[in-house]
């Protein structure tokens, strides 16, 4: 089978496996609220791993564009009678805006003061959403966010009032932008962001323009993140402070490494794993962040692949079948140290 | 014949200073198109800023370059790429987790790099290069290794790969930094083959410390010292030239024939 066959097999059997979770949690799970949960972070992953894990860029602004995307959303809804949809594009636009933004400042720097750049972002736009209460709430956030049906002249098509009805506007809305996604790190643009993960140096050398290729990918992951803010949003019917808090871009990252960055639906592993077991763990001991850490210890010293690549070596050794790795999936190394 | 060959490249007095120290202070370089130029000289005589400020790596502290009758002194080196020069690397840098057709390619696609912005379509059919790609391939004899990560080859493969990345450019002029560094002796003719075989179609400068390389393939020869041009001339007008006799180790740079 020539690599193309291959590449384009794996790409469609992402979707499915991305489809067959999205079927499979209202089947196995209690929560609707907790099933969106997982999608929604499952997208803002994504978005991080864009950068992480395919292009080497380590940013602690995720929760900026998270932020943006809930406050964007909360404001649209309460206060001008948009409809939902256009909202939820304004929230994603606001994500992209504001990630371009942080990315084009950022991306001046390499290395550690890159991400300190990032880290800084993350605490201004805290403060500044805390001392505009007018528009954010301040402490309080932005409250009583409706959840307005899809409507379309006054014939309601799908009502979003049960959390199982939000679920599955959830759902369409993430496997649509997951199919993008994929588009996005299959394409040209993707395939040049995997080298400049891999060397920097050499991919300036040959010709690449490393800030616009950076800040595309700023742009692209802010503007699903800006999504995933804007979901969560409507989803608790609240924009609080906290989700522009630093708290925020640690959590979605945390998410994507526990996942795996060598491909995007890792990312909904990760996202899964953590709010899931999060969940079923917080019930049993309430100082259940603890294991949390000792996971990322797990993962950080010996399975640098995340769940996913521990799932795959599993799986292989199942099959016995000694395929060789796709490149994409072989462990970006450099990916920790370099950005 | 080389010298009726018109000048493709031209350094006029190029400086670079860290602080107090010259690395190089006031070169005057005259390469002409379709030659094998090499640049030899001790350790520290400033061969390696040379080529970072002729390829635009890093950012000259004064002086001129021009490339092709445009002046390029204060272009980036991605932007010099476009003018069509290319370089290779004295410590190997490459996509280490990516196959070597994938490294080919991305060097290809690099000419047009508006193209790497495309976030909707996959690199097939014409964008898949596949004609340069296959080209530098077979030149390379990196046939059967097309779909192998190029951190699993061997150092010598690697090395050849690095001279290829400049190659899948189709430039002007190909950059040459110590291409043998660390090669084993029968790796060694492969690269001297491969090096002879591109002043065809290209222009080569070359670093180079192994001089009976230097020697056989150069067309001219500039040697520096200091941060300085100490001589220049055809191989055998080097060779005999006492100032560069007495800089070097005398069998150095007549590689024990002298």
């Amino acid at each position: 089978m020539n690599t193309a066959m291959t590449t384009i097999l794996r790409k469609h059997f992402h979707l499915l496996l991305a489809l067959a979770f999205v079927l499979a949690m209202p089947l196995t799970m209690q929560s609707g609220s907790l099933a969106s949960e997982v999608l929604i972070y499952g997208l803002a992953a994504m978005g991080c791993n864009l950068l992480l894990g395919h292009t080497g860029l380590l940013s602690f602004g995720q929760g900026i564009f998270f932020g943006l995307g809930s406050y964007t959303i909360a404001l649209t809804l309460t206060r001008w009678p948009l409809p939902m949809p256009l909202a939820l594009a304004l929230a994603v636009v606001a994500g992209a805006v504001g990630a371009a933004l942080v990315g084009w400042v950022a991306i001046r720097q390499r290395g550690t003061y890159f991400v300190m750049l990032t880290l800084a972002f993350a605490q201004m736009f805290y403060f500044l959403a805390y001392s505009m209460p007018g528009l954010t709430g301040g402490d309080n956030g932005l409250m009583d966010i409706p959840r307005p049906s899809l409507a379309v002249g006054g014939f309601t098509l799908w009502p979003l009032t049960s959390p199982w009805q939000y679920y599955g506007f959830v759902a369409v809305v993430f496997l649509v932008a997951f199919w993008l996604l994929q588009k996005v790190s299959a394409s040209v643009f993707g395939r040049t962001l995997l080298a400049v993960r891999d060397n920097e140096e050499r991919a300036g050398a040959i010709g690449y323009d490393l800030k616009l290729l950076k800040l595309q990918a700023f742009v692209i992951s802010g503007a699903v993140t800006g999504l995933a803010g804007a979901l969560h949003a409507m989803m608790t019917g609240i924009a609080p402070l906290a989700s522009a808090e630093y708290h925020t871009s640690e959590m979605i990252l945390v998410m994507t490494v526990i996942g795996g960055t060598g491909n995007l639906l890792a990312s909904l592993l990760g996202s899964a794993f953590y709010l899931i077991v999060g969940d079923w763990l917080s019930t049993l001991w309430p100082r259940w962040l603890l294991l949390l850490g000792v996971v990322l210890m797990v993962i950080s010293l010996g399975m640098q692949r995340g769940l996913w690549g521990l799932f795959e070596s599993v799986w292989d050794r199942l099959r016995g079948a000694k395929h060789a790795k796709h490149a994409t999936d072989a462990t970006p190394a450099g990916t920790g140290d370099k950005a | 014949m080389s010298t009726a060959s018109p000048i493709l490249l031209e350094a006029v007095g190029v400086e670079k200073r860290y602080d107090k120290f010259a690395a190089l202070s006031g070169v005057d370089l005259k390469v002409r198109a379709n030659t094998v130029h090499s640049v030899i000289g001790p350790n520290g005589a400033g061969k390696t800023t040379l080529f970072h400020m002729l390829t635009g790596t890093k950012a000259v502290s004064g002086g001129r370059i021009v490339f092709d009758g445009h002046d390029v002194t204060r272009e980036p080196d991605h932007r010099r790429v476009q003018r069509g020069m290319a370089r290779s690397f004295q410590v190997t840098s490459l996509f280490l987790t990516l196959p070597v057709r994938e490294n080919l390619r991305l060097a290809a696609q690099g000419t047009a790099p508006a193209q790497a912005l495309n976030c909707w379509s996959p690199p097939v059919g014409a964008r898949s290069r596949a004609d340069v790609v296959a080209r530098v391939l077979a030149r390379l004899g990196l046939e059967r290794h097309a779909d192998t990560p190029v951190g699993n080859l061997s150092h010598g493969q690697q090395r050849r790969l690095e001279v290829g990345m400049a190659l899948a450019a189709g430039p002007k002029a190909i950059f040459l930094d110590e291409p043998t560094s660390g090669m084993g002796i029968d790796d060694l003719d492969d690269m001297k083959r491969l090096i002879q075989g591109l002043k065809d179609e290209h222009t080569v400068v070359l670093i180079e410390h192994n001089m009976n390389i230097v020697m056989d393939i150069s067309d001219t020869v500039t040697v520096m010292q200091q941060g300085r041009v100490l001589a220049e001339g055809h191989p055998h007008a080097i060779r005999s030239d006492e100032r560069v006799r007495s800089a070097y180790l005398g069998n150095m740079i007549t590689g024990g024939k002298a």
